[in-house]
């Protein structure tokens, strides 16, 4: 069984793209190389044989004028001059003539024959070739129109009767005073006359094919390799360029059919120099390299392979941390916290996860105390809406006891109680117009004043529609309840409630001053602070959960209702204290 | 709308790919070749001349020099300087040519007579009479007198013409301080005052005479065929052009004034060439040196005023202005031959621009030499022909080389002298 070990598809892309850029990279660089190494490599060699082969035609330029300087220098000796004269040479002379050839400066001569213009002949002293065999060999006919130009023959020795092809180098000898016929020279020269030549072109590859042909297309020497037979179209090449009128490199490095041929013609001999380079050579050194960059390659693509999966892994396992993390997160367990050490941005990403998990876990216990209030209160509620029926038909009853015992204060304070928990109850809803709110605290500043006999008076002051007017039900109530409560605790007469309402710009502001006892600066700042703090520690401020209960309530329920807009806080001084409650004009719109 | 992005992702990809691959082969490629410039390389027309051995002066310098500047780019004369006698020069032609390897354009053949038969014969010279009659211009500017001498019996020209006789002229250098030393004053007129004249010096302990033997002796032939063609019948002798024998009242008594002359010249003047004698005579050794116009070049300036120029005794002067003539090699290009037309061309028409110069400069300009040649050359002078175009070339190049320090030495009669002098006419005959 296989194991397939899963990839992360961070991973799997960064290992995607790194073999694509990779791949790019390589095929430019393969590419680069093919035709650098292509131009340079095959051009060196190229180079190379077209300049071994300029050097060869040099050796042949030079080997020529060797040839040249040698029979010149022949030509103007008095001997052969003499020979050329009316008068016959002597005996002597000939005979001395006959040795001449022998010394002459010029190497790898291995026969030669000098006919005068009264048909003597002069060789070697073995020699016994007679001027009859001189015309039947037809070499007096090869030196053509030439007035006295060294030529270079390659022909079938007839002269000397070897019937072997040689070089010749014949001249005619001309007297240098007189119109006379000219007497002719030939030199046959051995094979390794053009070993000069041969020395040119040392390390030739063995592939390669370098040699001599003259203008009748014959090779006049020649290394071919074993078992290679040169292309006829490339031969025909070789021969109309040996027969043709230009001199020095004709070709330097041509593509020719199968190759590269460089051609150097010695325009005096009618004989050109050429090699030939097959491709098979040419791409030697090219195939070798390549392979080599293959290799290299091979082992680039690994090592790159490996490094990307090594340093892909040092990212992709934090990510795959930080996936794991989420993708098992179920809503319960808040512990599964991330703990990274990469000194990367991923340990960001850790530690924001880890504090987006707290204040998860933080929002969700608020949400289950306010599901479990709001459990609470829909329970009262239902329970307060079960009653009602019976509270006010009690009420009733009792009110009309308290008619029929003509107790006034009793009905008053009955009438009272009803209106305000009508008012309270107000049929469920949160929100209420401002004129059943202040007819609610009204209620209740009445309950209190028939409680407290003379403890207090009140004044309501409102500048608005009240009736238009919307407002969130049951805040001014317990405002009025602490004012008595705690503001007039020290007092039994004389104390004043003032109630205003009005219009701010776009805002409800609601003042409920006392001028009881003054509320202490701690208080006050104490307070103050809870409309800026979050609403799951404004329990906490107070937790024995006797005090500031009620203020707790009105302002949650505020900050509940009408978000940040809501501004509640107390001022205290000398006179009293009160407590300003500001929201948005248009309360309805909130319900 | 993915796969919009996916192809343009491709595309673009793609393109990336495509100018990263042409940037690269681009880069990889050959440099663009630069542009080769054409330039039309001139024609070159070959040639060999001298540097004259005792001044070190490139003959015909400027000729070559003027002939360039005007067809720069077009053609160029192209000179081997060789620093050689005027001999080793036609010897030297002689083995150029059995080697094939002549100049395109060759000075001096007329002083070769069988070697310039013999190139005639083998059709190694271009017949430029063809060009010379095609153009007008250049048929001009050559006097009659030259263009006949450069012309064969059958009417073709193988020696390109000077366009004047005036530069040709052979005559007598004279030092004029020397002469005073022994008190002579003015160069005589006469042959006997010339002998005189050399038995004065001789006895002043002055050498009258700057001679050589070798180079067909140029220097001493010029006194002794002068001395001859002061008689009628020497003068006839002259004219003749490859006599039949020197075996005559004129052959010895040419030989006795060559015995005579060289009993006023100086010791080293046997088996040595012309530079030896100019030496002796720009050195104050010799009071007389033989020469043409063409010297005046030659004299150094600290020489200038006392060098004086005179025509032989009895008004003559010797001339043949077809040894002037240069040849044109056949067988050349098309190109190189009209080049070589155009350079001859160019020759005969600076040769005439000087002469103009030559004549109409007033005598502030000139030397002393120069002011006498004119004199000489408009005195209505005797003109001899040059014995180098008229005798046989084994006479001047071996004959006069080999026997004439015999005579000078009287190991050798004048008699026999023409005996040797007629071999050579054997021995030529034999060999046409």
């Amino acid at each position: 069984m296989i194991k397939v070990r899963k990839k992360s598809g961070i991973q799997r892309r960064y290992l995607q793209y790194t073999i694509f850029l990779l791949a790019i990279a390589l095929l430019m660089s393969s590419v680069g190389v093919w035709f650098y190494m292509r131009e340079n490599l095959s051009g060196a060699i190229i180079d190379k044989y077209e300049f071994m082969d300029e050097k060869m035609g040099l050796a042949l330029d030079n080997l020529y004028r060797k040839t040249d300087e040698a029979t010149a220098a022949c030509i103007v000796d008095d001997a052969l001059q003499k020979s050329l004269q009316a008068e016959p040479l002597n005996d002597n002379e000939q005979v001395a003539l006959s040795k001449y050839f022998a010394y002459i400066d010029l190497d790898c001569v291995s026969e030669y024959c000098y006919v005068d213009n009264k048909e003597n002949v002069y060789t070697r002293s073995y020699s016994s070739l007679s001027y009859q065999t001189f015309e039947e060999s037809g070499f007096a006919g090869k030196l053509g129109g030439e007035y006295a130009k060294t030529k270079w023959i390659w022909a079938e020795d007839t002269l000397f009767g070897t019937g072997e092809m040689a070089l010749f180098v014949g001249r005619y000898v001309r007297s240098m005073d007189y119109a006379h016929e000219p007497g002719m020279l030939f030199l046959k020269m051995d094979d390794s006359f053009f070993d000069e030549i041969l020395g040119e072109g040392a390390g030739v590859d063995e592939d390669t094919i370098v040699g001599i042909i003259d203008g009748q297309g014959e090779l006049c020497t020649s290394w071919f390799p074993q078992d290679y037979h040169m292309d006829q179209k490339n031969v025909d090449l070789l021969k109309s360029l040996a027969d043709s009128d230009e001199r020095g490199m004709l070709l330097g490095g041509s593509q020719v059919e199968g190759g590269v041929m460089s051609v150097y013609r010695q325009a005096e001999s009618n004989l050109a120099v050429f090699t030939y380079v097959p491709n098979k050579v040419l791409n030697q050194g090219l195939t070798r390299i390549l392979l080599v960059m293959a290799g290299i390659y091979l082992v680039v693509i690994l090592i790159a392979v490996n490094l990307s999966i090594y340093f892909s892994l040092r990212f992709t396992r934090p990510i795959q941390e930080i996936t794991r993390a989420m993708t098992s997160f179920d809503g319960n367990d808040f512990s599964q916290t991330i703990e990274l050490q990469t000194h990367t941005e991923l340990d960001q990403i850790g530690h924001s996860y880890n504090e987006m998990l707290g204040n998860i876990q933080q929002l969700l216990e608020e949400i289950k105390d306010q599901q479990k209030e709001l459990r609470t209160s829909e329970l009262n509620m239902l329970i307060s809406q079960i009653n009602p029926h019976f509270l006010y038909n009690t009420l009733d009853t009792i009110y009309m006891l308290a008619r029929i015992n003509k107790e006034e204060t009793t009905m008053k304070m009955i009438q009272a109680l009803s209106k305000y928990l009508r008012l309270s109850l107000s049929k469920g809803s949160d929100m209420v117009t401002v004129q059943d709110e202040l007819e609610n605290v009204k209620s209740y500043m009445e309950i209190q004043q028939i409680r407290n006999e003379n403890l207090f008076q009140y004044t309501i002051d409102c500048r608005v529609e009240a009736a238009d007017t919307w407002i969130l039900k049951l805040i001014l109530q317990p405002l009025v309840e602490n004012a008595v409560k705690y503001g007039f605790c020290d007092i039994f007469e004389g104390g004043q409630i003032r109630i205003t309402v009005e219009k701010e710009e776009d805002q409800l502001f609601f003042c409920v001053f006392n001028n009881g006892k003054s509320m202490e600066a701690e208080t006050v700042e104490k307070l103050n602070s809870l409309s800026r703090m979050p609403l799951t520690e404004m329990k906490e401020c107070f937790p024995d959960r006797k005090h500031g209960y009620g203020l707790v309530n009105i302002i949650t329920r505020l900050r509940l209702k009408y978000g940040e807009r809501v501004a509640f806080y107390y001022e205290s001084g000398p006179e009293g204290t009160t407590c300003f409650i500001k929201v948005p004009q248009d309360g309805k719109e909130y319900e | 709308m993915n796969n919009r992005k996916k192809c343009n992702k491709k595309r673009l990809t793609l393109l990336l790919l495509a100018a990263a691959m042409i940037g690269l082969i681009s880069g990889c490629g050959k440099q663009a070749d630069q542009e080769q410039e054409t330039v039309s390389e001139a024609i070159k027309i070959p040639m060999v001349l001298t540097v004259d051995p005792s001044t070190g002066n490139k003959n015909e310098e400027k000729l070559v020099e003027a002939f360039n500047k005007t067809y720069e780019g077009i053609y160029k004369v192209e000179v081997e300087w060789a620093m050689e006698t005027e001999e080793e020069y036609r010897q030297n032609l002689k083995r150029l040519n059995v080697a094939d390897q002549l100049p395109t354009v060759m000075t001096d053949l007329r002083m070769l007579p069988s070697f310039y038969q013999m190139m005639i014969q083998d059709g190694r010279l271009e017949d430029l009479a063809p060009y010379i009659a095609a153009d007008p211009q250049w048929q001009e500017m050559i006097e009659p007198v030259v263009l006949e001498g450069c012309s064969e019996a059958d009417g073709s020209v193988y020696l390109a013409p000077l366009s004047t006789a005036a530069f040709s002229c052979s005559g007598v250098f004279w030092n004029e301080e020397l002469f005073a030393q022994a008190g002579i004053t003015t160069f005589p007129e006469t042959w006997e005052d010339f002998w005189a004249c050399c038995e004065k010096l001789q006895e002043s302990n002055i050498t009258p005479l700057a001679l050589h033997t070798e180079g067909t002796a140029w220097a001493p032939m010029l006194f002794a065929t002068a001395e001859l063609a002061s008689t009628r019948e020497g003068a006839s002798f002259m004219k003749e052009t490859y006599p039949a024998s020197y075996n005559n009242e004129n052959g010895i008594h040419m030989a006795e004034t060559l015995q005579k002359l060289f009993s006023y010249t100086t010791e080293n003047a046997l088996h040595t060439d012309y530079d030896v004698a100019y030496d002796n005579f720009f050195s104050g050794r010799a009071a007389m040196i033989p020469n043409g116009y063409w010297m005046m070049d030659q004299i150094p300036a600290e020489w200038a005023a006392k060098v004086h120029f005179a025509p032989f005794p009895g008004n003559v002067l010797i001339s043949s202005p077809e040894t002037f003539g240069w040849s044109l090699k056949a067988g050349c290009s098309p190109e190189v031959k009209e080049g070589a037309i155009a350079f001859l061309k160019f020759r005969t028409q600076l040769n005439q621009e000087e002469k103009q110069q030559l004549f109409d400069e007033s005598a502030e300009g000139k030397s002393q030499a120069e002011q006498d040649y004119l004199v000489a050359y408009e005195a209505n002078p005797q003109i001899v022909p040059n014995y180098q175009v008229k005798w046989n070339s084994i006479l001047q190049e071996e004959t006069l080389g080999d026997y004439l320090p015999e005579l000078a030495t009287g190991e050798i009669s004048p008699e026999q002298f023409v005996q040797y002098e007629d071999e050579s006419i054997e021995e030529f005959q034999r060999e046409q």
